[in-house]
């Protein structure tokens, strides 16, 4: 088995800690290094102050944080907010500049690679090379959950990565596209809002099984009960190949390693962690696995920290 | 169901202080933070009502500041330049004669807030965040 792959974090995972205050960004460096990360992820609209325009000030401070607790900036997540304006979207121009704005500061700060969103177009994508070029920047499309690799402007992007953007343009696949089933969060939630439990139980074995979401509907449930389960049908009915990385895996610069709820440090239930790190490493993967808890959009009371000790564990078991 | 978690972190629990000018009392404030996990800017936000003891709050009575800077209500759809940091909180000014009396209030907030991406259809998403506490004014 290739052991080339490194297991760095997101910082995101620790949102519920930095947004309650419970840790400032030092101590989200410090829990990162404790619990055996080499190289960091940041969302920068989460946790730079000043985003979009940091000070020299903040990104010497910031350096300063990386190399006291020896840890390497792998990626400067960025958006396409588009939709800023009240009266208007950005136009082609100034998501580019935006953009720029990103890859200037992300390289200011230490990273060599800036990912974006889907929406920034294959046009504008392609006229980032450039820019790019000019200050040894990459820059990546994370590929999230409802995507996949066959939606349509995925290919597109593809066609521009293994192009004139190789090697500069590529993708973050978020393993959120292999998730076949809801996780314990989603469905505590969907108790929590009125959910039946028992009917939860049936209605989840029903969906591994198969059952078309017109036969479930035809059961007796309240409107809270028909929304959660058709949501959970779009949700989780449609994960993405595996194999079809295989096609892919060269434009993968960096991974995002998504998890929402491990009770241990064995299995996830709901994205098949053993078949994708074997079929990654298998293929030569050599790069990043960002560990990415994104349980704190559903309950803010568990303990990340807890939550990327059993992720690394299990990361370790798969890969040795 | 997502985003919603973030709802929690709207309405900070710290006491609601009266505003007093040269022993007149002009009105009251308390504060908010952005309920989400990243920030945004203040043209993000696309509706912002209150209601403190089940009365609602008339736009024109509120003072919203961040960033060392106040603003009307009106203003805050051409604020595109102007970022909420996630753990920055604004503080809400009401404007109300004698300001409120000490003791528990309830206070809702209901904010209507645009997330600046697409999702991954080409739609924007809008978020209702409406939120009702508890909250201690003493003076």
């Amino acid at each position: 088995m290739n052991n080339n792959i490194k297991l760095g974090v997101s910082l995101y995972s620790f949102s519920t800690e930095y947004i309650s205050d419970a840790l400032d960004l030092e101590g989200v460096l410090k829990k990162a290094k404790e619990l055996g990360f080499q190289g960091i992820e940041i969302v920068a609209a989460q946790m730079v102050p000043e985003y979009p325009y940091p000070s020299d000030q903040w990104l010497e401070e910031f350096r300063g944080l990386l190399s006291k607790y020896e840890l390497t900036p792998v990626c400067w997540s960025a958006y396409i907010d588009m939709g800023i304006r009240s009266d208007r979207d950005l136009t082609e121009q100034e998501i580019i500049q935006y953009t720029l704005n990103d890859l200037i500061y992300a390289k200011k700060a230490g990273f060599k690679m800036v990912r974006t969103q889907h929406a920034i177009s294959p046009k504008i994508f392609k006229a980032m090379i450039p820019y790019c070029k000019k200050l040894g920047m990459q820059l990546t499309i994370e590929m999230h959950h409802p995507h996949h690799p066959e939606v349509e402007v995925w290919k597109e992007f593809f066609k521009i990565m293994k192009g004139e953007g190789k090697g500069i343009l590529g993708f973050v696949p978020d393993f959120s596209i292999f998730q076949k089933s809801p996780h314990q969060l989603y469905i505590n939630q969907a108790i929590s809002s009125g959910f039946r439990e028992d009917k939860m139980v049936e209605i989840i074995k029903k969906h591994e099984a198969k059952v078309p979401l017109e036969f479930v509907l035809q059961e007796e449930l309240s409107d809270i009960e028909k929304e959660i389960t058709e949501e959970m049908y779009h949700k989780f009915s449609a994960p993405a190949k595996i194999e079809q990385l295989k096609e892919i895996i060269d434009c993968a610069f960096y991974i995002h390693g998504k998890f929402y709820y491990l009770k241990d440090g064995e299995h996830d239930p709901c994205i098949p962690y053993e078949e994708i790190l074997k079929t990654i490493s298998e293929l030569g993967y050599d790069g990043y696995i960002a560990s990415e808890y994104e349980g704190h959009h559903f309950d803010e009371t568990i303990d990340s920290a807890l939550q990327l000790e059993r992720y690394v564990a299990l990361n370790k078991k798969i890969l040795g | 169901m997502d985003f919603q978690a973030y709802n929690k972190i709207l309405i900070c629990r710290e006491n609601i202080q009266n505003v007093e000018i040269d022993g007149n009392v002009i009105g009251y404030e308390f504060k908010i933070k952005y309920p989400s996990y990243r920030g945004a800017f203040l043209s993000c936000i696309e509706k912002l009502e209150f209601e403190v003891d089940g009365e609602k709050i008339a736009r024109e009575d509120v003072y919203f500041f961040l960033n060392g800077k106040q603003f009307l209500i009106d203003e805050l759809p051409e604020l595109f330049k102007e970022y909420w940091f996630i753990k920055d909180k604004a503080t809400i000014r009401i404007v109300k004669e004698g300001g409120i009396a000490n003791g528990d209030h309830s206070v809702n907030v209901f904010m209507v807030h645009r997330v600046p991406y697409t999702g991954y259809f080409g739609q924007y998403l809008v978020l209702d965040s409406n939120v009702t506490t508890t909250l201690t004014a003493s003076n």
